[in-house]
């Protein structure tokens, strides 16, 4: 697995198959959490997804106002990184499938 | 690099560190944040988990380490590209078992809303509630004047 923030340790390795069940695209989804402040959510997605300030306020309003955020989508195993590095930072993220495209 | 110190009340925030330690040493085998995660296999799942758990461990002990001596000297801490990330998002998982533990009997409503009050808390539940609004505060000084570092670090 790749891993996205700036830090260095190892991450959990990738499958070494990719299933066909896991084969399309995943969407990773951010939902709210009544803990986290306005402003660490909105640096947390500045600096993982490298969004520009009103973008990353406007997912942090939607997370914020409709429970969830669906911040980006594409191949698992790069949503998979997204993910764990979103829970680093403490924030509650999740995969699901992209049945949109 | 860019360094900030700030002068904290030592009367104010010395008792609550005993709180803010317990709660450290909760977390100490479990993520603070609920990990969900979809078709994930289970050996794949205990690396994630025992990786975050690594990660959050190490957060909270550069997140102890701001209350060393000179701290109890003189209430100074200091914040810097060396550890604003590190204690950010220690603040965030101590706030979060914090909610958990002792501030359970809280609606979000009111905690979102700085609703609070303190008298029909309880001392141990106002203690739990000062602690999680000190972290607040340090998020909040951090993410201030050192927000440009952690979005280049």
């Amino acid at each position: 697995m790749t891993r996205f923030s700036a830090r260095t340790e190892t991450a959990p390795a990738p499958r070494a198959e990719t299933e066909p069940a896991l084969a399309g695209l995943w969407r990773v989804v951010v939902l709210n959490d009544p803990v986290n402040l306005m402003s660490y959510v909105v640096l947390v997605f500045r600096k993982v997804f490298g969004f520009d300030e009103p973008t990353a306020r406007r997912h942090m309003l939607e997370v914020h106002e409709q429970g969830r955020s669906v911040v980006w989508s594409g191949l698992r195993e790069k949503a998979e990184a997204y993910v764990f590095t979103l829970q680093q930072w403490h924030l509650t993220a999740i995969l699901e499938p992209d049945e949109t495209r | 690099m860019k360094r900030v110190e700030v002068k904290l009340a030592l009367p104010v925030v010395a008792p609550l560190l005993d709180l803010i330690k317990r709660t450290i040493d909760d977390l100490h085998g479990q993520l603070a944040a609920p990990q969900s995660l979809r078709d994930l296999d289970e050996e794949l799942g205990a690396a994630w988990k025992g990786e975050l758990l690594n990660d959050q461990n190490g957060d909270c002990q550069r997140f102890l380490a701001l209350f060393d001596r000179e701290f109890f000297a003189s209430g100074m801490v200091a914040f810097d590209d060396n550890n604003a990330e590190s204690v950010l998002r220690a603040c965030a998982a101590i706030r979060l078992r914090l909610r958990d533990r002792e501030l359970r009997g809280l609606s979000d409503e009111a905690l979102e809303g700085a609703g609070v009050d303190l008298d029909k808390l309880g001392e141990a539940g106002q203690k739990g509630y000062m602690g999680y609004v000190f972290l607040a505060t340090l998020q909040e000084l951090i993410i201030q004047h050192l927000d440009a570092a952690i979005l280049e670090g």
